[in-house]
Parts: structure tokens; sequence; C-alpha cells
């Protein structure tokens, strides 16, 4: 059951988007151009509509559908908490800054995967984000984020 | 100069102790500048306040150190919204470019390019109208003429942009109608203008300059307030009898409310960059126009130029 | 001979030391700003320009050249091993060589990779050195039309892009449609989709969504299918047993692959504004296409990885044409080299090569040095690569997050791109996990703006009218070379059914 609870809810998600796509190229952006050309919704219109039609077409058939009824893995969890992780990095970019972020996160996720490797996990988070840090901001002298409060890296 | 010759002992002392000493607190400038530039690496902003920068040192003219930080994002957005974000502190300083009037018409930002204290426009990014050499119109007149009995196709770089207002405003000085064509990239735009499919385009004279010598190219007009030496005697439109008014602006700001000092100090320190060589030879190798206008001068430029753009974008629909 | 005067003259200005030395450094920071995931060509070039400000042009040249065209390398090695792209024009080369290398052909992917990337480059700088004034005068008769036609035969390749099932497959295309149509409307500036927000004006990039469609959604499900609970090896596997070099039948079956992905990819670099990804994409679906056996694409066939490298390799000379002879840059590594001639003081047009013989075959000499130095640090460098996929997986796999993650931030600095990679990741594993096409999702986001741009820019100088396309030459020209494909692969296709009835 959980399979094909799961694909129609992906799906579901996809029709929502859609049609907020759709619904926002009909309602402000206009189909033909002042010159009474192709205007930018023209486009956008014609997408979103096939692209709602096909979402809910698929949700209506695939859910009671003769799809071979596929068993969530058991490993989703291990798959969910480092997106979830994931998340919180992107999240924490921009609050406590680059460096700080990928220290937190490496140390995080290694926790969580490789448990019981003390030693190996602080290195691991130590050294590869200064790695990162050295290569990003030192020789590329590309932009890190930065956290709200100054610090010197 | 004589509060200068004075200065310089402290700034010394500054520098070989490392710290402010109290005497120097008051004065400005004492400490560590940061540059902001609102682009990537390589890009025409970020040359522009590279090579200012450059200048100071080697003049020696700011007395600290310049840290110059590359914060792109948003088409500047970001760069701009930081330095805004600063208000009241006279240690940072951004250099602007087109976007600086253009994002804030296109999206929500909390800042408006009257908002920054202005120091000064050093330098304009003004336009060329350009035809193809198997065009048989020769002169501004002859365009006008020709575009008078067929509306012509008129390539630009983006639909929100000088590209776009040069030739609108041409259009209603002149009284003609054209189809503006609007092209994402300059390497698209010229080939299309090459392959002959428009009728005329709009450039910044740098990236042609190699085709109007091959005479691939004519130049018809020059929007700036003068042409810069490389292109010969090609005409103003105001020499024509159109007057544009609006430029992109190449200046310096500072956060708001900063105090006047420091706004003065900037003045006179742009003053003296301006007399460089240096300076000189980047405005030539960049075909830029060289157009100084200082502090409220400044200003009112700023505003003049984004009125323009509103106007017109808000007839052409591209913005409410 | 007179081809061979320049060249020598070039050759001449390439082997001295200092700009050997030049060139060396250039393909180092090449192959290392490829591999770095969002890190691309034009970025590591930007950078790298003001060290160049006191050079003299032609090392300052051959060193940033080498920078462009090495990232093509090095992009794929990660392509490969992690499914994740170094940079945009390697995301083809995912879609094969992810699979071999899962089959533990790691070892032979990666060399074949750095062979046609080597043929691709190379075949580039041939047609260069002989043809670049006939090339040129492509470029010059490229208007919006016939760029819509181009685009327009891209487009038709995502029928075989799709894959089994049409349906998501459609799905996928549209979505990258969608997400093509965010940011600033071209024609009239109005922002569509953007939440009036500063940093969706650009439009979404597609380096975030690569990255995360391909990268995070291969490495979800990699965990969602238990792999960080095997020891070491991990997600790829490089057997021992298995040889290290490819099989003289790689090289056999790849042969036709290798020269129709250069001479397509060639001839898309050359136009502006189409570059690399566009040319790798395209040539993938030749390759299906063309393939007796396109059912095993996707599934590890050396064609599907072949084609695409040597396109993207072959698209990087081919975008040094318009560059050179005409002043005009085709991509955005070519628009900040275009930035560079200006700083050193040189006028890039159509007068450059008369004027500056040296610089110019300076440069187009050290492009095939560089290439062999390319093939020689490829293949070099492999076992050091592979060292990285024998770390275990579950130590593996949140590095690749986080290099993943903020290469893309650095690409513009942006948050915003940072959480729709993120957003894409998820998309990406239920992708994945319920057989969509991202690869239809990645070539609809590529073409679908040029396709809607270009229409619209030809519609607007023709008054609203179709007959522009017959009107023009070099349109008309293009109408009648496919129709002719097409009509030839339908004869071609009844007359084989005549011989073997199924």
């Amino acid at each position: 059951m959980g399979g094909r609870l799961l694909r129609a809810g992906f799906l579901l998600a996809l029709l929502f988007g859609a049609s907020w796509y759709a619904w926002t190229a009909f309602t402000e952006l206009s189909y033909l151009s002042s010159a009474g050309r192709l205007g930018p919704g023209f486009f956008p219109r014609v997408i979103g509509a096939s692209l709602v039609a096909l979402l809910a077409y698929s949700v209506f058939v695939d859910l009671q559908g003769d799809w071979p009824e596929s068993a969530i893995s058991p490993y989703w969890r291990t798959a969910a908490v480092l997106a979830l992780l994931c998340a919180v990095f992107v999240g924490l970019l921009d609050l406590v800054g680059g460096v700080l972020a990928m220290v937190a996160f490496m140390a995080g996720s290694l926790w969580f995967l490789n448990r019981g490797r003390t030693l190996q996990n602080a290195l691991v988070a130590i050294l590869l984000p200064l790695a990162m840090y050295l290569v990003f901001s030192v020789w590329l002298k590309a932009t890190l984020p930065r956290g709200l409060i100054p610090l010197p890296f | 100069m004589i509060s200068k010759i004075l200065m310089f002992p402290a700034f010394v002392a500054a520098l070989v102790l490392g710290s402010v000493p109290a005497s120097a607190q008051d004065k400005y400038p004492s400490k560590r500048l940061d540059w902001t530039i609102s682009f990537g690496p390589g890009g025409g902003n970020d040359i522009m306040s590279r090579n200012l920068i450059s200048i100071l040192e080697k003049y020696k003219l700011y007395p600290g150190t310049i840290v110059a930080e590359n914060r792109p994002g948003g088409s500047g957005a970001k760069g701009w919204g930081y330095v805004f974000s600063q208000t009241g502190n006279p240690y940072h300083i951004s250099s602007t470019s087109g976007s600086f009037i253009t994002t804030p018409l296109q999206a929500n930002t909390p800042w408006q390019p009257a908002s920054f204290t202005p120091v000064a426009l050093l330098a304009s990014d003004d336009m060329l109208l350009l035809v193809s050499k198997d065009s048989k119109i020769r002169t501004l007149q002859e365009f006008i003429a020709a575009a008078k009995a067929k509306p012509p196709a008129i390539g630009g770089i983006g639909a929100v942009n000088i590209d776009f207002i040069v030739p609108k405003l041409l259009s209603e000085k002149a009284g003609f109608t054209f189809n503006y064509v609007s092209f994402n990239k300059q390497g698209e735009l010229i080939t299309a203008l090459l392959s002959n499919a428009l009728d005329a385009g709009m450039s910044n004279p740098g990236e042609v300059m190699g085709l109007l010598q091959s005479g691939d190219m004519r130049a018809l007009a020059f929007s700036g307030k003068s042409t810069p030496k490389a292109l010969g005697n090609v005409p103003t439109f105001a020499e024509l009898g159109y007057e544009m008014g609006v430029s992109l602006p190449r200046g310096l700001v500072l956060p708001p409310g900063v105090p006047k000092e420091a706004q003065q100090w900037w003045i006179e320190t742009v003053k003296k960059v301006v007399q460089t060589p240096e300076w000189k030879e980047y405005i030539d190798k960049q075909l830029l126009t060289e157009n100084v206008l200082y502090g409220e001068d400044f200003r009112t430029f700023l505003n003049k130029t984004q009125g323009a753009f509103a106007d017109i974008l808000r007839k052409s629909g591209a913005i409410k | 001979m007179e081809v061979l005067n320049h060249l020598l003259l070039g050759l001449s200005v390439a082997l001295t030391p200092i700009n050997l030395a030049y060139l060396f450094a250039g393909v180092m920071i090449g192959m290392i700003v490829g591999i770095i995931p969002g890190f691309g060509p034009a970025a590591g070039i930007a950078i790298l320009l003001p060290i160049t400000f006191g050079m003299e042009p032609t090392g300052a040249v051959i060193m940033l050249a080498a920078i462009y065209y090495g990232s093509m390398y090095g992009g794929t090695i990660t392509s490969i091993l992690l499914n994740t792209p170094g940079e945009s024009s390697t995301v083809a080369s995912t879609f094969d060589g992810y699979p071999l290398a899962q089959q533990g052909r790691a070892g032979p992917a990666l060399v074949m990779q750095a062979v046609a990337s080597f043929v691709g480059g190379t075949i580039g700088v041939i047609l260069i050195t002989v043809l670049a004034p006939l090339f040129s005068q492509v470029t010059r008769s490229f208007g919006p039309p016939e760029f819509f036609l181009l685009v327009m035969m891209g487009l038709a390749t995502l029928i075989v892009m799709i894959g089994g099932n049409w349906r998501y497959g459609l799905i996928s295309a549209l979505i990258g449609f969608a997400l093509g149509t965010v940011g600033v409307d071209l024609e009239t500036g109005q922002t569509r989709f953007t939440f009036k927000s500063a940093e969706m004006i650009g439009g979404i990039d597609f380096i975030p969504i690569a990255i995360g469609v391909f990268g995070l959604g291969e490495l979800y499900y990699a965990l969602y299918v238990g792999l960080h609970l095997k020891g070491s090896g991990g997600i790829v596997r490089y057997d021992k047993e298995q040889r290290f070099w490819p099989t003289a039948r790689d090289f056999i079956e790849t042969k036709f692959s290798l020269v129709r992905g250069s001479l397509l990819g060639f001839a898309i670099g050359v136009i502006p504004g189409a570059g690399a990804t566009v040319a790798s994409l395209m040539a993938y679906s030749v390759e299906k296409s063309a393939s007796p056996t396109p059912e095993k694409f996707g599934k590890g066939a050396m064609a599907g990885l072949v084609g695409p490298e040597a396109a993207n390799n072959a698209a990087s000379s081919g975008a040094m044409v318009p560059l050179l002879t005409l002043g005009i840059p085709g991509s955005a590594s070519t628009a900040v080299l275009l930035a560079a001639f200006v700083l050193w003081g040189l006028t890039p047009g159509p007068l450059l090569m008369a004027q500056k013989p040296e610089f110019a075959w300076g440069l187009i000499a050290s492009m095939y040095l560089g290439n062999v130095a390319l093939l020689a640090l490829n293949i070099f460098a492999i076992p050091l690569f592979v060292l990285m996929i024998k770390l275990p997986y579950r130590i593996l796999a949140p590095a690749v997050i986080l290099v993943c993650t903020i290469g893309t931030y650095s690409v513009s600095g942006s948050i915003v791109e940072t959480w729709l990679m993120f957003a894409a990741g998820l998309v990406g594993f239920f992708m994945r996990l319920y057989g969509f096409s991202p690869a239809a999702l990645v070539l609809a986001l590529v073409l679908g703006p040029l396709a809607e741009q270009s229409l619209r820019q030809t519609l607007t100088i023709s008054g609203g009218s179709f007959g522009i396309f017959v009107d023009r030459p070099m349109s008309l020209s293009i109408l009648i070379f496919t129709a002719a494909i097409v009509g030839g692969g339908l004869l071609m296709r009844r007359a084989g059914r005549g011989f073997k009835p199924q």
C-alpha cells in the first residue's frame, strides 16, 4: 500500500505545482503581446495546461491501475534523514556562514551514517570543510556564504 | 592641501602602529575600507572597481587598506542591498553600473538608486546605432527617412535596458515606429545583424570595435555626450538634433546617511583619480564616455535616468 | 600551403618554454575547475583573468583557452563516477557513463571519455586550422530564423530522450519547459513566475537543476536501496578483474560515434548561442537514433558516452571560430575571453587574425598540444579518481552533498539557487524511482527558452509571417537538408523492412 501512496503523493505534488504554474500563466501573463504577436503567456499557458492535464490523467490511471505494488524500501529513513540534513545545511549557510555550516553538516550526517567511528568522523568533518574553504575561498576566490555574525573566514 | 600634509603623519602612525590613535579617529578616513562589487569577477563592474582600487593604491590616495569583495547575485541586488544595509557607515563603498537603474525597476529591492549617498559619476556606457555593411543606409537622416517609410527591426540586448530606451527615444523624437527585437547575448545580436535579419542594432562601442574597423558594420550615431576618440567622426545623436540624456552610470556610491565629510572626502579623491593617466587609459580602452558628475549632481542624474527608463518601460508594458 | 606556414608560426610561438608553462598551468586548472560540480569554465576563466593583466597576451590566451577546453575533460569524471555533472556540458555524459561505472567498467569509461575528448578537441582544432574562414561565413548567416530551425532539430531529439514510459517522459519534458520560462520575458521585459525576487530575474539556471536532478537524486536513490550498508566500493564498482583499458570492441563500436560527435559538436559550437551543452545533448540523441541497439542506451552503451564527449570538446573548439574570426562570443566562456582580449589591448574582430597572426595562430597551435597534454593527464590521473570511489559510501555520500551544495552556491552566490538544487534533488529521486526521464527534463530546460526566444524574434522581424523561413537562403537550406535527412531515413527504413521481415 505504501508504495502506491508515495507515488500518488509525488504525482499530486507535481500536479499542485503545475496547477499554480498554469493558474499564474492564465491570470497574470497575456496570451498575445500588445503588437498582436505571441505574448509572454503564450507558451506558459500551453505548457501549463498540458502539464496539468497529463498529471491529472496520471494520478487517475496510476492510482487505480494494475501497477505491480512496489513496497517501500526499508532504508527510506536513511534517504529521508540525509535529505533533511541537506535542507538544514542549506538553511544554515546564510545563518552561520559556509565554513561552520559545512562542519555542522558533515558532523551530523557522519554521526548518523557512520556511527561509532568518532575519531574518523571528527577528522573528516573538520578536514573536508577546511579543504573546501581553501579551494573555493582562497584559491578560486569564489563567494562562500557568510553568516549573520562576521567571522574572519 | 595643507590639511592633507598635516594629516599625513597621523596616517603613517596609524599604519606603523597597526591601530588607530584616538586623535585620528574623528578624521575620515582612518579605517579599513570594504569595497563591494555587486557582480562576479571578470565583468565590466568588476574590472572598473579593480582599476579604481589599483589607482587609489598606486597614488596612495586611500590611507588604509582596501578590501574588495565580489558579492554577486540577483542582478546586483545582493551586493547593493548589502551596502544599503550599512547605513551611516562611511567605510563601505560600491561601484554602479546599468543594473543599478534597471534591477529596482524589475524586482522588489529595499533600495532605489537615489537611496545611496552619491559620490561621483565617473563615466557612462553609451550606445551606437549600427547597420551592417550590406545596408544601403549611410547616415542617421537616411535611417530616419527609411524608418518612416517602413518600420525597421532594431535589435538590442534585453527589453529592460538602454538598448531599448535609446531607439525608443529616437523614434518618439523623430516620429517613426519600429519593431524592437530583444536578444539575450551579444553574440546572438551581432550575428543577427551580420546575417541581415535585422535592419539595425544597438551596441556598446567596445563590443563592436573590430567589426567597425573591418567595415562589416557602420555606426550611424552615438548616444553619449561625446564620441570616444577611437570611433573617429561618428556623430552623437545630440549633434544631429536628438538629445538623449540617458546613460548607464559607472560611478561610486556610499551607504545612505554617511557623514558629509566622508562624502566630501571621496569627491575630492575622485577628482584626483580622474586626472591620472591610468584612468584615462582605462576609459580609452573600454571606449566609455568620460562623463563626470559629483555628489548631488550624480543623484539628480540617477533620478533623471531612472525616470526616463520607468516612463518608457511603463508605456511599453515591461513594468507595471 | 599558407595554412602550413601559419601553423608553423603558431608552433614557434606555442613551443616557447614560457608559453608551454602557461599551457600546462591552464590544462591543470581547467581539469580541476571542470571536476568541481557547479564551477564551470566561464567562472574559472573569469577568476584567473586578473592575474593575466601583466602578462603577454599570447601566453595569457593560451592559458585561459586551456582552462576552457580542459574543463570539458574534467567535467566528465564526476559524471561517470558520481552521476554528478561537473559542469553543464557534461550532463549528457552521465546518461551512459554512470551505468558503465556501475557495471564495473569505470576504468574503460574514463579512458574512453579521455580518448573521445581528445578526438573531438583535435578534430575541432584541425577544422579551425583549415576551414575557419568557411565556418565564419556560417556564423555570419545565422539569424533568429536559422537559429530557431536548429533548435527545433534539437527538440525533435526529445522523442529519443523520452524513453520507455512516454507519459512520464512527456511530463518530464514539460517540467523542463516550464522551468525554462521563469525569469524576465526577453521580448516584453515582463517578469514571469519570479515572485518579484531579484534572484529570479535571470531565470532558473541549468546548473542547480542538473546537479540536483542527477547528482542528489541518484544519491538519495542509492541510500534508499541501502548502498551505505555495504563496505567499500559502494555505488560504483571498480573490479581488479575487470580490465582497466577499454577493449578493442569499445573502439570499433564507437569509431563512427567519435566522428559524428566531433563534426556535430564543432558545427554547433560555431553558432553563437547554442554551445557545448546543446551540442552534447544533441549528440547523445543522434547516437541513440543511429545505433542498431538503442535499447542499450541509458544502460551503459559506450557510444552514448563517446558521442557527447567528442561533441562537447569539438564545440569548445568551434566556439573559437566566431571569437577569432569575427570577435563574437558564442558562449559564456568565450564572452569572458573576449573581455580579456580588450583588457590586453587587442581589438577582437575580423582583422585580428591578419593583424596579430602570432596571437591567433599561437593559440590554435597550443590547442593541439593542450589536447595531447590533457589526454595524457587524464589517463595518468584515472587511478587517482578511482581511489575516491573506493571510499565507503556512508562517508562519500555526505561529502558529495557538501561539494554539490557549495559548488552550486558559489556559481552566483545565490541561496535561492541552492534551495532550487535541493528541491531538484528531491524531484530527481522520485523521477529515478518511478521511471521519469531526467534527460528529457534538462534537454527541455536548455532548448525550450532558446526555441521560444528565436521563434518570437523571427516573428517580430517578419511581422508575423512564417514566409521568412523560405525567404532567407540559409534557413531554406536548413529546411531542405532536414527534409532530405528525414525523407532519406524513412526510405531507408522502408527498404530495410523489405529486406528482413519481422
